[in-house]
């Protein structure tokens, strides 16, 4: 992940604790290390995949477009873009509360 | 609850499993394209408590989901939407339906009555048709009006709406923006609205929705019949120039016989008198607020006396037949008394009671009188005359003509042949 800060308001509670750690691993980390990582199961080589295709890169998790799950064998809710999606309405997915992964 | 042996529900050959629900259009929503699921033997019927295919769908965008409550069996025998539990054809409640059609529809509510009844309809739904409602609903009517007048023109989705959020109510709503309930004051708690019944809706009784519909329909207006029992006139207005004498004969005439019309163009009105009382009331019924003549909507009042007023120009006079003899009042109505028999009738041979011959009109009843003020007072006790027959073969000269029908002259008389 690049460093540069996007945001302008300030991080919350919790940023001073982790922020040592993540920017270790943004300097430490090399492709054995990541293949080390995932095998020994502290990443998702499958939600790995996935973010590696085009339109499914901020996927939020891999239930969400599981279509078994659905009831008329669609993707859930937070995979609608927000634009069709009509006007001002909040989702939040039931699986994993996330609120719009595409778009 | 007691149960009978046979409606054990272990007995699956017999629970439903339909193909499709019966749902009325405002239920299903506004967006042609719907997605539903079925799910078989999902809920028991609120009704009658069997085992059913529940159908869930969602009737459009900010809508809640909904589903069928009750099973296929219970909605056909009351014809209605198996979710709202109102009328497929009005959608009116079960208990204005009924009292607008005059159907006195008991099923049993209880217990093992209910249960065998609902199996025996069952039996008797699925060897028939399946689109004529069973039971009392079955029989042909007519539509009633003041139904119609009471249903709705264009759905009502503000009933698919989502319920309201109690947690918002308490001010305790964690969600927020997502929260799919309404954040809308609820309705307050002592309307009487707010209790409604599922059962009751369906039965038909003691529904408030139902009372507060009725209770508009007593309001609207109507058309009594006036306790003065001689009048037969119906007063017709709003005529224009181009209704003529003959298009109100027309429609007038499918309601008994017509003793007189009379129009009157300056006065954009008419009078259309009944020989009968009945047939008058039965014509005032069907017209009243309904008829509809060559476009214009025709207001119709009860008229005043027995004889039509004269018009106070030209037109043919009322009290007259096609052929020109004048009719006299007809002596079956109260008020219109026959002088009482004088000593020469018994030698001519009375035997059908008949008036003598030239009994002397009515005068002064041809000008409406005013308001109020009715044919003369009731100090007679109204005798009943039966309606005068034809002339019998041995009265010689013609009898008094009440009817346009008795008119000697009218073509269909037999009295050239008949006289001796």
């Amino acid at each position: 992940m690049p460093k540069v800060k996007r945001s302008k308001r300030p991080p919350p509670d919790g940023w001073e604790l982790i922020e040592p750690t993540l920017d270790e691993l943004e300097q430490k980390m090399r492709e054995e290390l990541y293949d080390y990582c995932v095998r020994e199961g502290y990443a998702d080589p499958n939600l790995i995949a996935k973010w590696k295709k085009q339109g499914y890169e901020n996927l939020c998790c891999l239930r969400c477009i599981q279509t078994r799950d659905t009831n008329f064998g669609t993707n859930c809710i937070c995979r609608v873009p927000k634009n069709k999606l009509e006007e001002g309405k909040i989702v939040e997915c039931v699986h994993c509360g996330c609120r719009g992964c595409s778009g | 609850m007691a149960m009978s042996l046979s409606s054990n529900t272990y007995n699956r050959q017999n629970w439903e499993d339909a193909e499709f629900p019966i749902l009325c259009q405002t239920c299903l929503g506004e967006n042609p394209y719907i997605r539903m699921t079925k799910e078989r033997y999902g809920k028991e019927c609120k009704i009658c408590c069997r085992p059913f295919t529940v159908f869930r769908y969602c009737p459009g965008a900010r809508m809640r989901y909904k589903k069928t409550e009750i099973c296929q069996t219970c909605s056909k025998l009351k014809n209605v939407c198996q979710t709202c539990l109102l009328d497929l054809e009005y959608g009116l409640p079960v208990q204005v339906r009924d009292t607008g059609l005059v159907l006195r529809d008991e099923i049993p509510k209880s217990d093992v009555n209910k249960e065998y009844y609902t199996q025996n309809a069952e039996r008797e739904i699925r060897n028939s048709d399946g689109t004529i409602p069973t039971g009392a609903l079955g029989k042909a009517q007519a539509p009633s009006d003041m139904l119609l007048k009471l249903a709705r023109t264009t759905p009502y989705y503000k009933r698919n709406r989502p319920h309201i959020c109690s947690f918002w109510v308490k001010g305790e709503c964690k969600r927020g923006e997502e929260c799919p309930y309404r954040h809308e004051k609820p309705t307050d708690p002592d309307d009487p609205l707010a209790d409604q019944n599922i059962k009751d809706r369906y039965y038909g009784i003691n529904d408030p929705v139902a009372d507060k519909l009725l209770r508009r329909a007593a309001t609207m207006p109507r058309l009594d019949p006036p306790e003065d029992k001689s009048i037969t006139t119906l007063y017709v207005g709003g005529l224009d120039d181009y209704i003529s004498e003959q298009d109100i004969r027309n429609h007038f005439y499918q309601f008994g016989e017509l003793r007189s019309v009379s129009v009157v163009p300056r006065q954009q009105c008419a009078f259309v008198q009944f020989t009968l009382r009945t047939a008058a009331e039965q014509a005032a019924e069907k017209s009243f607020n309904k008829l509809i003549i060559r476009g214009r909507r025709l207001h119709i009042k009860w008229g005043r006396s027995q004889g039509a007023p004269r018009p106070r120009d030209e037109g043919a006079d009322p009290n007259l037949t096609e052929s020109g003899i004048r009719m006299e009042p007809v002596p079956g109505l109260p008020g219109a008394l026959p002088p009482p028999p004088t000593s020469e009738e018994t030698p001519q041979a009375n035997y059908f009671n008949l008036p003598p011959s030239g009994p002397p009109p009515l005068m002064g009843m041809h000008l409406p009188p005013p308001p109020g003020i009715g044919p003369p007072p009731p100090g007679f006790v109204p005798t009943t005359f039966p309606p005068p027959l034809p002339p019998p073969p041995f009265i010689r000269g013609p009898s008094p003509v009440h009817y346009p029908s008795q008119d000697p002259h009218r073509m269909g008389t037999h009295m050239g042949k008949l006289q001796m």
